[in-house]
């Protein structure tokens, strides 16, 4: 959890971005998908990553969670650079995601899902059934605590998703088009869920979307990819009347100005 | 089936099974126990039927052994009588050549094979896809080969008989199989407790966590290269250990009994019909195996045609697969709970 889990080694990063990426390059062969990628998220901020389909936005994702190593750049968290250092360790230092396509442990109940996260990241000392229950409650799941997920409802699902990155120690949470599939009070829900754990808890959020009107509703701040290039970072209002974001959004999915 | 609010005030959790203690299953396994120990006192029992339960016993506590790599873990070990093979040339070799007690032998082919675990598992377990499944098939062929043809160390092909020097507690030998039924026992009991608790506790949340996702898992903060490793090294601990059991009670091994095919395959059998990654599981299915296996050899004794038991076993597998995929145990509690809640 983000405020009642004493962060660890919180000394160092409280003037400096929790995220810091620096010149990211990834290539597939022939494929460039990102192309000397550089951005920076503070700490407390709620930023949106966006982009047409195939921008790189997942690819991004990857490369700064760990799943995958970048073919040349830098990605620091909370001062430290990671770009070596495998996803369970970052996941330990306190940045977290989700996945595009939800990724439970399905034949684990919901409140093991969140403790085997728990038992990872919370700090020395802390007792990882706390801050279990903690996840749990924070998210609303804890009537769903012995329930399978493959019994739960999309939005449930999401939720325990959320709630397992946020298990332990979590302090930037990256979250995957977490809003899509859902309805529209679901997704109002969850919404204002994201806005309290900013707000309340004091995570910094990195949200991934493809459609623009839906992370306008949550970001200050957002970051447009194009064909893995970096083409537009500033306020909502500025990055909707940027030229080169128009085209690149009208030239290929015009209804996410709808 | 019920209609019972999944909603729970004064909470019960899933992570504390201290629950176990008290609950059914305690009992029955007691009870089971005690049914199985108190066979030898009973005079219809013979010698045979008595080798028949240790037989038994041996074939469940190496589905027992599998099971926590595979079931519970995920890692597919198609060649995981290497380890069994290695536990019981081990033993055999460290008392037949140097007079070292199979007490001490144990602990000789529970090292050996963790050594070899370790060098498969590290050489693999960052992979992903077929190379572990393989490598294991590869390295328990390599094995029998050394065993077939080193004869000086390992007796070559005709495999090697184990000095028996009657009934002595010392060299673990006895004339009576009675002894080998009680020890056995504690063997699969001492198993399926270790089941329990690997499966309650955080190893077994972090094991069926990489089972089910593993790049899920890592984002979860799993280490899941340590993960897999610690799995497949106690599994492999735990195989070697009823190598060494097996060579005690029936006094031979050959390269093809410990590390051909048919017997990494075999080992597989019991949790997939019991129940993969159940601590149930392998004791359900192994006693099945066993029953059917005397009653096909009793059947085609009769009818003067072998080898239908494999064509039993071959039958029984692919009905679980296609009917029951869960295995006895996950049909089992299919039938008698209610939908959506743990076990």
């Amino acid at each position: 959890m983000g405020a009642p889990v004493p962060s660890a080694g919180s000394s160092a990063m409280t003037t400096g971005p929790a995220l810091k990426v620096t010149g990211i390059e990834k290539r597939f062969g022939g494929l460039v998908a990102l192309d000397n990628v550089s951005f920076q998220v503070m700490p407390g901020e709620i930023v949106g990553l966006i982009g047409p389909n195939g921008a790189g936005k997942s690819t991004l994702f990857e490369v700064v969670s760990g799943a995958q190593q970048p073919t040349a750049g830098r990605v620091e968290f909370d001062g430290q650079d990671v770009t070596t250092s495998p996803a369970h360790l970052r996941r330990r230092a306190g940045l977290s995601r989700t996945f595009q396509k939800i990724r439970l442990f399905e034949t684990l109940t919901v409140e093991q899902n969140i403790a085997v996260a728990a038992m990872q990241s919370v700090p020395e000392g802390y007792p990882w059934r706390d801050a279990t229950e903690e996840a749990l409650t924070r998210m609303k799941l804890t009537g769903l605590a012995r329930r399978r997920p493959s019994n739960l409802t999309l939005a449930d699902r999401k939720k325990v998703e959320i709630a397992r990155a946020l298990a332990g120690s979590c302090r930037t949470l990256m979250l995957d088009e977490s809003l899509s599939g859902l309805t529209h009070d679901e997704a109002q829900e969850l919404v204002s869920e994201i806005h309290d754990l900013n707000k309340k808890d004091g995570l910094t959020v990195v949200i991934v979307e493809h459609v623009m009107s839906v992370v306008v509703a949550l970001a200050r701040r957002l970051i447009v990819l194009q064909y893995g290039k970096l083409i537009a970072d500033g306020t909502p209002a500025e990055v909707v009347q940027n030229p080169v974001v128009i085209e690149a959004y009208l030239g290929t999915k015009r209804r996410v100005f709808a | 089936m019920t209609t019972q609010s999944p909603v729970q005030h004064s909470r019960q959790s899933d992570l504390d099974h201290a629950s176990f203690v008290g609950s059914w299953r305690v009992w029955v396994t007691v009870v089971l126990a005690i049914a199985v120990a108190a066979l030898p006192f009973i005079p219809a029992v013979d010698s045979y039927m008595l080798s028949v339960v240790v037989r038994a016993a041996i074939f469940i506590a190496l589905g027992q052994a599998w099971n926590v790599t595979a079931g519970i873990g995920g890692q597919l070990s198609l060649g995981h009588g290497v380890f069994f093979g290695i536990g019981a040339y081990t033993t055999a070799i460290l008392f037949n050549r140097y007079g070292i007690p199979p007490w001490i032998g144990f602990l000789g082919g529970i090292a050996l094979a963790l050594v070899a675990a370790f060098v498969m598992g590290a050489a693999t377990f960052r992979l992903r896809g077929v190379y572990f499944a393989l490598a294991t098939i590869a390295v328990s062929l390599g094995f029998e080969e050394y065993a077939r043809y080193e004869i000086d160390f390992t007796g070559g092909d005709a495999g090697m008989a184990v000095r028996f020097l009657g009934d002595s507690l010392w060299a673990l030998q006895s004339r009576d199989p009675a002894p080998f039924v009680w020890f056995t026992l504690a063997v699969v009991v001492g198993f399926y407790a270790l089941t329990r608790m690997i499966l309650n506790g955080r190893r077994g949340f972090e094991l069926q966590a990489v089972r089910d996702d593993e790049e899920a898992a890592a984002a979860a903060g799993i280490d899941v290269v340590r993960v897999k490793l610690w799995g497949f090294l106690l599994s492999a601990g735990m195989t070697a250990f009823v190598g060494s059991v097996y060579v005690q009670f029936y006094l031979s091994i050959d390269p093809m009994t410990a590390f051909g095919l048919p017997q990494g395959i075999q080992i597989q059998l019991p949790a997939l019909i019991g129940g993969l990654g159940t601590a149930g599981g392998p004791i359900a299915g192994g006693a099945i195996m066993i029953l059917v296996s005397e009653l096909t050899n009793w059947a085609g004794t009769a009818i003067g045609q072998e080898g239908i038991d494999v064509l039993a076993y071959g039958v029984m597998l692919l009905i679980i697969v296609m009917r029951a995929p869960a295995g006895v145990v996950g049909q089992w509690e299919r039938l008698f709970r209610r939908p959506g809640a743990a076990p």
